[in-house]
Protein backbone atom coordinates (compact mmCIF):
# COMPACT_ATOMS: atom_id res chain seq x y z
CA UNK A 1 0.00 0.00 0.00
CA UNK A 2 2.91 2.29 0.86
CA UNK A 3 4.40 1.58 -2.56
CA UNK A 4 1.12 2.50 -4.26
CA UNK A 5 1.11 5.75 -2.27
CA UNK A 6 4.71 6.44 -3.34
CA UNK A 7 3.78 5.67 -6.92
CA UNK A 8 0.87 8.10 -6.94
CA UNK A 9 3.03 10.73 -5.29
CA UNK A 10 5.81 10.08 -7.83
CA UNK A 11 3.43 10.49 -10.76
CA UNK A 12 1.86 13.63 -9.29
CA UNK A 13 5.22 15.23 -8.56
CA UNK A 14 6.43 14.38 -12.06
CA UNK A 15 3.49 16.37 -13.45
CA UNK A 16 4.29 19.26 -11.15
CA UNK A 17 7.99 19.13 -11.96
CA UNK A 18 7.54 18.89 -15.73
CA UNK A 19 6.63 22.45 -16.57
CA UNK A 20 9.24 25.16 -16.27
CA UNK A 21 10.45 28.22 -18.08
CA UNK A 22 11.59 26.43 -21.25
CA UNK A 23 8.45 24.39 -21.81
CA UNK A 24 6.16 27.34 -21.06
CA UNK A 25 7.98 29.75 -23.37
CA UNK A 26 8.39 27.37 -26.32
CA UNK A 27 4.83 26.02 -26.10
CA UNK A 28 3.44 29.56 -25.77
CA UNK A 29 5.43 30.73 -28.80
CA UNK A 30 4.40 27.67 -30.80
CA UNK A 31 0.71 28.15 -29.97
CA UNK A 32 0.67 31.89 -30.61
CA UNK A 33 2.40 31.56 -33.99
CA UNK A 34 1.20 28.24 -35.41
CA UNK A 35 -2.00 27.38 -33.55
CA UNK A 36 -2.25 23.67 -32.75
CA UNK A 37 0.17 22.68 -35.55
CA UNK A 38 3.06 21.87 -33.18
CA UNK A 39 1.08 19.74 -30.69
CA UNK A 40 2.71 16.64 -32.20
CA UNK A 41 6.17 17.99 -31.28
CA UNK A 42 5.16 18.26 -27.61
CA UNK A 43 3.72 14.73 -27.72
CA UNK A 44 6.76 13.22 -29.47
CA UNK A 45 9.19 14.98 -27.11
CA UNK A 46 7.14 13.77 -24.12
CA UNK A 47 7.35 10.15 -25.30
CA UNK A 48 11.12 10.46 -25.88
CA UNK A 49 11.59 11.96 -22.41
CA UNK A 50 9.47 9.26 -20.77
CA UNK A 51 11.55 6.53 -22.46
CA UNK A 52 14.85 8.09 -21.39
CA UNK A 53 13.62 8.72 -17.85
CA UNK A 54 12.46 5.09 -17.59
CA UNK A 55 15.91 3.93 -18.75
CA UNK A 56 17.67 6.22 -16.24
CA UNK A 57 15.54 4.77 -13.47
CA UNK A 58 16.16 1.22 -14.69
CA UNK A 59 19.94 1.65 -14.63
CA UNK A 60 19.73 3.21 -11.15
CA UNK A 61 17.41 0.53 -9.79
CA UNK A 62 19.44 -2.41 -11.09
CA UNK A 63 23.03 -1.21 -10.70
CA UNK A 64 22.49 1.46 -8.01
CA UNK A 65 24.45 3.65 -10.39
CA UNK A 66 23.45 7.02 -11.71
CA UNK A 67 23.98 8.03 -15.32
CA UNK A 68 27.03 10.20 -14.58
CA UNK A 69 28.74 7.42 -12.64
CA UNK A 70 27.86 4.75 -15.19
CA UNK A 71 29.13 6.87 -18.10
CA UNK A 72 32.49 7.48 -16.38
CA UNK A 73 32.90 3.78 -15.64
CA UNK A 74 31.77 2.51 -19.02
CA UNK A 75 33.28 5.13 -21.33
CA UNK A 76 36.11 6.63 -19.29
CA UNK A 77 36.89 10.23 -18.47
CA UNK A 78 38.02 11.17 -21.99
CA UNK A 79 34.51 10.60 -23.30
CA UNK A 80 32.79 12.03 -20.26
CA UNK A 81 34.76 15.29 -20.10
CA UNK A 82 32.93 16.86 -23.05
CA UNK A 83 29.29 16.07 -22.12
CA UNK A 84 30.01 16.74 -18.45
CA UNK A 85 31.40 20.22 -19.18
CA UNK A 86 28.64 20.96 -21.68
CA UNK A 87 25.93 19.79 -19.30
CA UNK A 88 27.31 21.90 -16.46
CA UNK A 89 27.45 24.96 -18.72
CA UNK A 90 23.89 24.26 -19.88
CA UNK A 91 22.81 23.84 -16.25
CA UNK A 92 24.19 27.30 -15.41
CA UNK A 93 22.32 28.89 -18.34
CA UNK A 94 19.12 26.98 -17.55
CA UNK A 95 19.43 28.06 -13.93
CA UNK A 96 19.77 31.67 -15.02
CA UNK A 97 16.64 31.25 -17.15
CA UNK A 98 14.67 29.59 -14.33
CA UNK A 99 15.72 32.18 -11.73
CA UNK A 100 14.84 34.86 -14.29
CA UNK A 101 11.46 33.12 -14.68
CA UNK A 102 10.84 33.37 -10.92
CA UNK A 103 11.82 37.05 -11.14
CA UNK A 104 9.36 37.65 -13.98
CA UNK A 105 6.61 35.87 -12.01
CA UNK A 106 7.26 38.10 -9.00
CA UNK A 107 7.34 41.15 -11.26
CA UNK A 108 3.90 40.20 -12.60
CA UNK A 109 2.64 39.88 -9.02
CA UNK A 110 4.25 42.99 -7.54
CA UNK A 111 5.14 45.33 -10.42
CA UNK A 112 8.74 45.56 -9.13
CA UNK A 113 11.38 44.94 -11.85
CA UNK A 114 12.48 41.31 -12.22
CA UNK A 115 16.19 42.05 -11.64
CA UNK A 116 15.35 42.99 -8.04
CA UNK A 117 13.96 39.50 -7.49
CA UNK A 118 16.93 37.51 -8.82
CA UNK A 119 18.93 37.41 -5.59
CA UNK A 120 15.88 36.68 -3.34
CA UNK A 121 14.74 33.95 -5.78
CA UNK A 122 18.19 32.33 -5.79
CA UNK A 123 18.28 32.59 -1.98
CA UNK A 124 14.91 30.82 -1.68
CA UNK A 125 16.10 28.07 -4.05
CA UNK A 126 19.27 27.68 -1.96
CA UNK A 127 17.31 27.52 1.31
CA UNK A 128 15.11 24.75 -0.14
CA UNK A 129 18.04 22.64 -1.28
CA UNK A 130 20.12 23.34 1.83
CA UNK A 131 17.47 22.55 4.43
CA UNK A 132 15.29 20.02 2.58
CA UNK A 133 15.84 16.29 2.12
CA UNK A 134 15.17 14.59 -1.22
CA UNK A 135 11.60 13.60 -0.41
CA UNK A 136 10.72 17.09 0.85
CA UNK A 137 12.29 18.72 -2.20
CA UNK A 138 10.77 16.36 -4.77
CA UNK A 139 7.32 16.08 -3.20
CA UNK A 140 7.05 19.66 -1.96
CA UNK A 141 8.16 21.22 -5.21
CA UNK A 142 6.14 18.73 -7.25
CA UNK A 143 2.92 19.21 -5.29
CA UNK A 144 3.22 22.99 -5.41
CA UNK A 145 3.89 22.58 -9.12
CA UNK A 146 0.39 21.20 -9.57
CA UNK A 147 -0.62 24.84 -9.93
CA UNK A 148 0.69 24.41 -13.49
CA UNK A 149 -2.39 22.25 -14.13
CA UNK A 150 -4.12 25.60 -14.51
CA UNK A 151 -2.81 25.56 -18.10
CA UNK A 152 -4.93 22.46 -18.74
CA UNK A 153 -7.91 24.05 -16.97
CA UNK A 154 -7.47 27.16 -19.12
CA UNK A 155 -7.44 25.09 -22.31
CA UNK A 156 -10.55 23.24 -21.09
CA UNK A 157 -12.44 26.44 -20.27
CA UNK A 158 -11.65 27.87 -23.69
CA UNK A 159 -13.45 24.94 -25.40
CA UNK A 160 -10.82 23.82 -27.88
CA UNK A 161 -12.19 22.01 -30.93
CA UNK A 162 -11.33 18.29 -30.42
CA UNK A 163 -11.03 17.65 -34.17
CA UNK A 164 -8.54 20.51 -34.54
CA UNK A 165 -6.58 19.21 -31.55
CA UNK A 166 -6.49 15.78 -33.19
CA UNK A 167 -5.14 17.28 -36.41
CA UNK A 168 -2.44 19.05 -34.40
CA UNK A 169 -1.17 15.72 -33.13
CA UNK A 170 -0.34 14.64 -36.69
CA UNK A 171 2.99 16.09 -37.95
CA UNK A 172 2.41 18.57 -40.74
CA UNK A 173 4.28 21.13 -42.84
CA UNK A 174 3.24 24.74 -42.23
CA UNK A 175 1.98 27.01 -44.99
CA UNK A 176 4.19 29.88 -43.78
CA UNK A 177 7.48 30.50 -41.93
CA UNK A 178 8.87 26.98 -42.36
CA UNK A 179 12.22 27.86 -40.75
CA UNK A 180 10.55 29.36 -37.69
CA UNK A 181 8.29 26.28 -37.47
CA UNK A 182 11.32 23.97 -37.53
CA UNK A 183 13.12 26.14 -34.99
CA UNK A 184 10.19 25.93 -32.58
CA UNK A 185 9.83 22.17 -33.10
CA UNK A 186 13.51 21.68 -32.20
CA UNK A 187 13.19 24.12 -29.27
CA UNK A 188 10.23 22.13 -27.91
CA UNK A 189 12.38 19.00 -28.04
CA UNK A 190 15.20 20.83 -26.22
CA UNK A 191 12.81 22.19 -23.60
CA UNK A 192 11.27 18.78 -22.96
CA UNK A 193 14.17 16.32 -23.15
CA UNK A 194 16.30 18.12 -20.57
CA UNK A 195 19.43 16.15 -19.65
CA UNK A 196 19.20 17.42 -16.07
CA UNK A 197 15.91 15.56 -15.61
CA UNK A 198 17.54 12.24 -16.51
CA UNK A 199 20.40 12.33 -14.03
CA UNK A 200 18.21 13.97 -11.39
CA UNK A 201 15.66 11.17 -11.71
CA UNK A 202 18.34 8.45 -11.53
CA UNK A 203 19.94 10.14 -8.51
CA UNK A 204 16.53 10.23 -6.84
CA UNK A 205 16.11 6.51 -7.48
CA UNK A 206 19.46 5.86 -5.76
CA UNK A 207 18.62 8.26 -2.89
CA UNK A 208 15.29 6.46 -2.39
CA UNK A 209 16.95 3.04 -2.51
CA UNK A 210 15.10 1.65 -5.51
CA UNK A 211 15.92 -1.92 -6.49
CA UNK A 212 14.89 -4.38 -9.22
CA UNK A 213 11.59 -4.83 -7.36
CA UNK A 214 10.77 -1.19 -8.01
CA UNK A 215 11.04 -1.42 -11.81
CA UNK A 216 7.25 -1.32 -12.23
CA UNK A 217 7.09 1.82 -10.07
CA UNK A 218 9.84 3.29 -12.24
CA UNK A 219 8.04 2.44 -15.47
CA UNK A 220 4.70 3.78 -14.28
CA UNK A 221 6.19 6.97 -12.81
CA UNK A 222 8.19 7.64 -15.98
CA UNK A 223 5.39 7.10 -18.49
CA UNK A 224 2.38 8.34 -16.48
CA UNK A 225 4.25 11.27 -14.87
CA UNK A 226 5.95 12.47 -18.04
CA UNK A 227 2.83 11.73 -20.09
CA UNK A 228 0.63 13.89 -17.86
CA UNK A 229 3.42 16.49 -17.76
CA UNK A 230 3.37 16.62 -21.57
CA UNK A 231 -0.39 17.21 -21.37
CA UNK A 232 0.29 20.29 -19.21
CA UNK A 233 2.74 21.54 -21.87
CA UNK A 234 0.06 20.90 -24.48
CA UNK A 235 -2.28 22.95 -22.28
CA UNK A 236 0.12 25.90 -22.58
CA UNK A 237 0.25 25.53 -26.36
CA UNK A 238 -3.52 25.18 -26.74
CA UNK A 239 -4.25 28.12 -24.44
CA UNK A 240 -1.79 30.31 -26.36
CA UNK A 241 -3.28 29.15 -29.67
CA UNK A 242 -6.82 30.02 -28.57
CA UNK A 243 -6.05 33.35 -26.93
CA UNK A 244 -2.91 34.90 -28.43
CA UNK A 245 -2.96 33.60 -32.04
CA UNK A 246 -6.38 35.16 -32.96
CA UNK A 247 -5.12 38.53 -31.70
CA UNK A 248 -1.81 38.01 -33.54
CA UNK A 249 0.15 38.46 -30.33
CA UNK A 250 3.63 36.94 -30.67
CA UNK A 251 5.27 35.92 -27.42
CA UNK A 252 8.34 38.17 -27.32
CA UNK A 253 8.29 38.36 -23.52
CA UNK A 254 6.78 36.55 -20.58
CA UNK A 255 4.48 39.51 -19.96
CA UNK A 256 2.82 38.79 -23.30
CA UNK A 257 2.60 35.09 -22.48
CA UNK A 258 0.76 35.97 -19.26
CA UNK A 259 -2.07 37.51 -21.29
CA UNK A 260 -3.13 34.03 -22.40
CA UNK A 261 -4.78 33.39 -19.02
CA UNK A 262 -6.98 36.50 -19.04
CA UNK A 263 -9.73 35.14 -21.36
CA UNK A 264 -9.94 31.93 -19.29
CA UNK A 265 -9.63 33.27 -15.75
CA UNK A 266 -10.50 36.97 -16.02
CA UNK A 267 -8.87 39.28 -13.49
CA UNK A 268 -7.20 36.34 -11.71
CA UNK A 269 -5.53 35.31 -14.96
CA UNK A 270 -2.25 37.20 -14.56
CA UNK A 271 -1.93 36.14 -10.89
CA UNK A 272 -2.52 32.49 -11.73
CA UNK A 273 -0.07 32.63 -14.64
CA UNK A 274 2.54 34.23 -12.38
CA UNK A 275 2.04 31.53 -9.74
CA UNK A 276 2.32 28.73 -12.29
CA UNK A 277 5.42 30.28 -13.86
CA UNK A 278 7.04 31.14 -10.52
CA UNK A 279 6.47 27.78 -8.84
CA UNK A 280 7.43 25.82 -11.98
CA UNK A 281 10.66 27.81 -12.38
CA UNK A 282 11.58 27.69 -8.68
CA UNK A 283 11.16 23.92 -8.63
CA UNK A 284 13.23 23.54 -11.77
CA UNK A 285 15.95 25.83 -10.35
CA UNK A 286 16.28 23.66 -7.25
CA UNK A 287 16.39 20.48 -9.34
CA UNK A 288 18.98 21.90 -11.77
CA UNK A 289 21.27 23.10 -8.97
CA UNK A 290 21.00 19.71 -7.30
CA UNK A 291 21.64 17.95 -10.57
CA UNK A 292 24.83 19.93 -11.15
CA UNK A 293 26.06 18.78 -7.74
CA UNK A 294 25.04 15.20 -8.50
CA UNK A 295 26.84 15.28 -11.86
CA UNK A 296 30.18 16.42 -10.49
CA UNK A 297 30.04 14.32 -7.32
CA UNK A 298 29.12 11.14 -9.18
CA UNK A 299 31.70 11.69 -11.94
CA UNK A 300 34.43 12.01 -9.32
CA UNK A 301 32.91 9.63 -6.74
CA UNK A 302 32.57 12.18 -3.95
CA UNK A 303 30.12 11.43 -1.16
CA UNK A 304 26.76 12.85 -2.29
CA UNK A 305 23.09 12.94 -1.41
CA UNK A 306 20.57 15.37 0.04
CA UNK A 307 19.52 12.76 2.59
CA UNK A 308 22.92 13.21 4.27
CA UNK A 309 24.11 16.12 6.40
CA UNK A 310 25.52 18.92 4.28
CA UNK A 311 28.84 18.85 6.15
CA UNK A 312 29.17 15.13 5.35
CA UNK A 313 28.79 15.88 1.64
CA UNK A 314 30.79 19.09 1.69
CA UNK A 315 32.04 19.13 -1.92
CA UNK A 316 28.66 18.04 -3.28
CA UNK A 317 26.81 20.69 -1.25
CA UNK A 318 29.36 23.34 -2.24
CA UNK A 319 29.02 22.36 -5.93
CA UNK A 320 25.22 22.79 -5.80
CA UNK A 321 25.65 26.17 -4.11
CA UNK A 322 28.38 27.29 -6.51
CA UNK A 323 26.33 26.50 -9.61
CA UNK A 324 23.32 28.28 -8.11
CA UNK A 325 25.46 31.38 -7.49
CA UNK A 326 26.82 31.24 -11.06
CA UNK A 327 23.30 30.92 -12.49
CA UNK A 328 22.09 33.84 -10.38
CA UNK A 329 25.12 35.89 -11.50
CA UNK A 330 24.24 35.32 -15.17
CA UNK A 331 20.60 36.23 -14.46
CA UNK A 332 21.51 39.33 -12.48
CA UNK A 333 23.74 40.52 -15.34
CA UNK A 334 20.50 41.68 -16.92
CA UNK A 335 20.21 39.42 -19.96
CA UNK A 336 16.67 39.01 -21.28
CA UNK A 337 15.30 35.86 -19.56
CA UNK A 338 13.47 34.72 -22.71
CA UNK A 339 16.71 35.04 -24.74
CA UNK A 340 18.70 33.07 -22.14
CA UNK A 341 15.98 30.41 -22.21
CA UNK A 342 16.22 30.03 -25.99
CA UNK A 343 20.04 29.90 -25.93
CA UNK A 344 20.02 27.29 -23.16
CA UNK A 345 17.47 25.22 -25.10
CA UNK A 346 19.64 25.40 -28.23
CA UNK A 347 22.61 24.20 -26.14
CA UNK A 348 20.49 21.37 -24.74
CA UNK A 349 19.70 20.20 -28.26
CA UNK A 350 23.35 20.47 -29.30
CA UNK A 351 24.57 18.21 -26.49
CA UNK A 352 21.67 15.77 -26.87
CA UNK A 353 23.53 13.19 -29.00
CA UNK A 354 26.32 13.04 -26.40
CA UNK A 355 23.73 12.53 -23.66
CA UNK A 356 21.60 9.96 -25.49
CA UNK A 357 24.35 7.88 -27.16
CA UNK A 358 25.61 6.39 -23.85
CA UNK A 359 22.08 5.15 -23.11
CA UNK A 360 22.22 2.99 -26.22
CA UNK A 361 25.33 1.25 -24.90
CA UNK A 362 24.46 1.19 -21.19
CA UNK A 363 21.00 -0.24 -21.80
CA UNK A 364 22.59 -3.21 -23.57
CA UNK A 365 25.42 -3.79 -21.08
CA UNK A 366 24.56 -6.54 -18.61
CA UNK A 367 27.08 -5.09 -16.14
CA UNK A 368 24.62 -2.24 -15.57
CA UNK A 369 21.15 -3.61 -16.27
CA UNK A 370 21.68 -7.38 -15.94
CA UNK A 371 18.85 -9.21 -17.74
CA UNK A 372 16.81 -5.99 -18.09
CA UNK A 373 18.50 -4.91 -21.32
CA UNK A 374 16.53 -2.94 -23.89
CA UNK A 375 14.52 -4.85 -26.47
CA UNK A 376 14.62 -4.31 -30.23
CA UNK A 377 12.00 -1.54 -30.11
CA UNK A 378 13.82 0.32 -27.34
CA UNK A 379 17.11 0.08 -29.22
CA UNK A 380 15.61 1.25 -32.51
CA UNK A 381 13.93 4.22 -30.83
CA UNK A 382 17.17 5.13 -29.04
CA UNK A 383 19.17 4.83 -32.27
CA UNK A 384 16.65 7.07 -34.05
CA UNK A 385 16.86 9.53 -31.18
CA UNK A 386 20.66 9.61 -31.42
CA UNK A 387 20.47 10.23 -35.19
CA UNK A 388 17.76 12.86 -34.77
CA UNK A 389 19.75 14.45 -31.97
CA UNK A 390 22.87 14.59 -34.17
CA UNK A 391 20.84 16.10 -37.03
CA UNK A 392 19.24 18.68 -34.73
CA UNK A 393 22.64 19.49 -33.22
CA UNK A 394 23.91 20.37 -36.70
CA UNK A 395 20.88 22.43 -37.71
CA UNK A 396 20.18 24.16 -34.40
CA UNK A 397 22.67 27.00 -34.89
CA UNK A 398 21.44 27.90 -38.41
CA UNK A 399 17.87 27.65 -37.11
CA UNK A 400 18.78 29.84 -34.13
CA UNK A 401 20.23 32.43 -36.52
CA UNK A 402 17.49 32.35 -39.18
CA UNK A 403 14.45 31.25 -37.21
CA UNK A 404 15.02 32.40 -33.67
CA UNK A 405 14.47 36.09 -34.12
CA UNK B 1 41.93 -8.23 -15.89
CA UNK B 2 41.45 -5.53 -18.52
CA UNK B 3 43.10 -2.51 -16.90
CA UNK B 4 41.12 0.11 -18.82
CA UNK B 5 37.77 -1.67 -18.52
CA UNK B 6 38.02 -3.06 -14.99
CA UNK B 7 40.33 -0.67 -13.13
CA UNK B 8 40.64 2.77 -14.73
CA UNK B 9 37.85 5.22 -13.77
CA UNK B 10 36.27 2.76 -11.32
CA UNK B 11 35.28 3.98 -7.84
CA UNK B 12 37.76 3.35 -5.04
CA UNK B 13 36.52 2.27 -1.62
CA UNK B 14 38.72 2.14 1.48
CA UNK B 15 38.80 -0.64 4.07
CA UNK B 16 35.92 1.01 5.98
CA UNK B 17 33.72 1.34 2.90
CA UNK B 18 34.37 5.08 2.50
CA UNK B 19 34.52 6.59 -1.00
CA UNK B 20 38.06 7.64 -1.94
CA UNK B 21 37.44 8.94 -5.44
CA UNK B 22 38.07 7.05 -8.64
CA UNK B 23 41.09 5.39 -10.23
CA UNK B 24 42.28 8.42 -12.14
CA UNK B 25 45.53 6.85 -13.29
CA UNK B 26 47.44 3.59 -13.31
CA UNK B 27 51.22 3.57 -12.83
CA UNK B 28 53.08 0.93 -14.80
CA UNK B 29 56.71 -0.14 -14.49
CA UNK B 30 58.22 -0.80 -17.89
CA UNK B 31 60.79 -3.57 -17.69
CA UNK B 32 63.32 -4.54 -20.36
CA UNK B 33 62.97 -8.30 -20.45
CA UNK B 34 59.47 -8.70 -19.09
CA UNK B 35 55.98 -7.34 -19.69
CA UNK B 36 55.07 -4.04 -18.00
CA UNK B 37 53.93 -4.42 -14.42
CA UNK B 38 51.23 -2.46 -12.59
CA UNK B 39 52.82 -0.68 -9.64
CA UNK B 40 50.02 1.43 -8.23
CA UNK B 41 46.76 3.25 -8.83
CA UNK B 42 46.60 7.04 -8.59
CA UNK B 43 43.74 9.20 -7.34
CA UNK B 44 43.53 12.95 -7.82
CA UNK B 45 42.27 15.60 -10.22
CA UNK B 46 45.80 16.50 -11.35
CA UNK B 47 46.25 12.96 -12.72
CA UNK B 48 42.87 13.18 -14.38
CA UNK B 49 43.76 16.55 -15.88
CA UNK B 50 47.01 15.14 -17.22
CA UNK B 51 45.03 12.48 -19.06
CA UNK B 52 43.29 15.28 -20.96
CA UNK B 53 46.42 17.37 -21.51
CA UNK B 54 49.67 17.94 -19.62
CA UNK B 55 48.83 21.64 -19.26
CA UNK B 56 45.45 20.89 -17.68
CA UNK B 57 47.21 18.64 -15.17
CA UNK B 58 49.73 21.39 -14.37
CA UNK B 59 46.95 23.95 -13.85
CA UNK B 60 45.11 21.67 -11.46
CA UNK B 61 48.33 20.95 -9.61
CA UNK B 62 48.91 24.72 -9.36
CA UNK B 63 45.43 25.24 -7.92
CA UNK B 64 46.05 22.49 -5.36
CA UNK B 65 49.33 24.14 -4.33
CA UNK B 66 47.67 27.57 -4.09
CA UNK B 67 44.88 26.14 -1.91
CA UNK B 68 47.37 24.34 0.32
CA UNK B 69 46.03 20.85 -0.37
CA UNK B 70 48.83 19.56 -2.60
CA UNK B 71 50.78 17.63 0.02
CA UNK B 72 50.50 13.88 -0.51
CA UNK B 73 48.49 14.34 -3.70
CA UNK B 74 47.94 12.69 -6.07
CA UNK B 75 47.35 9.73 -3.81
CA UNK B 76 49.17 6.61 -4.95
CA UNK B 77 48.06 3.23 -3.64
CA UNK B 78 50.27 0.20 -4.25
CA UNK B 79 48.57 -2.44 -6.35
CA UNK B 80 49.34 -4.93 -3.59
CA UNK B 81 46.87 -3.01 -1.39
CA UNK B 82 44.04 -3.62 -3.88
CA UNK B 83 42.00 -6.46 -2.37
CA UNK B 84 38.92 -6.86 -4.58
CA UNK B 85 37.88 -5.46 -7.97
CA UNK B 86 34.18 -6.03 -8.55
CA UNK B 87 32.83 -2.88 -10.13
CA UNK B 88 34.42 -1.06 -7.20
CA UNK B 89 38.11 -1.11 -6.36
CA UNK B 90 38.45 -2.11 -2.71
CA UNK B 91 41.75 -1.16 -1.11
CA UNK B 92 43.23 -2.18 2.23
CA UNK B 93 43.98 1.42 3.16
CA UNK B 94 42.19 3.91 5.43
CA UNK B 95 41.21 7.01 3.46
CA UNK B 96 42.07 9.14 6.50
CA UNK B 97 45.71 7.96 6.39
CA UNK B 98 46.06 9.45 2.90
CA UNK B 99 45.58 12.90 1.39
CA UNK B 100 42.48 11.70 -0.51
CA UNK B 101 39.98 13.52 1.75
CA UNK B 102 42.07 16.74 1.97
CA UNK B 103 39.81 18.80 -0.30
CA UNK B 104 36.60 17.42 1.26
CA UNK B 105 37.93 18.35 4.71
CA UNK B 106 38.94 21.83 3.57
CA UNK B 107 35.50 22.46 2.04
CA UNK B 108 33.82 20.93 5.11
CA UNK B 109 35.48 23.61 7.23
CA UNK B 110 33.72 26.27 5.12
CA UNK B 111 30.40 24.43 4.91
CA UNK B 112 30.25 23.92 8.70
CA UNK B 113 30.10 27.69 9.16
CA UNK B 114 26.72 27.76 7.44
CA UNK B 115 23.53 27.12 9.43
CA UNK B 116 21.90 23.74 8.99
CA UNK B 117 25.09 22.05 7.77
Amino acid sequence: MKKIGNLVLGVVTSIGGFVEVGSISTAAQAGSEFGFALLWAVGAAGIMLAMLVEMSGRIASISRQTIAGAVRERFGFHFQAVPLSAELLTDVLLLAAEIGGVGIALRLLTGIGFQWWIVPAAAIAWLILWFGNFTAIEDGVGLLGLVTLSFVVAAWRLHADPAALGRGLIPSVPSHDGVRFAFLAVSILGATVSPYLLNFYASGAVEEDWSAQDLWINRTTAFAGMGFGAIVSMGVLVTAALTLAPRQIRVDSYEQAALMFVPAFGRWGITLFALALGVGCLGAAVEIALNAGYLVAQAFNWTWGVEKKRADTARFSAACTGVLILGAAVAVAGFDPLRITLVSLAMTVMIMPLVVLPFLVLMNDKRFVKEHTSGAIGNVVLAVLVLLGALFAVVVVPLEVFGGG
Amino acid sequence: MDLVRDLLDQPVVDRDGCAMGRVDGILLEVREDAPPRVVSIAIGPAVLGERLHRTVGRWIRGIEVACGVAEGRPVEIAITAVTVVNGKVHVDVAAGDTAAPAVEQRVRGWVRRLPGA
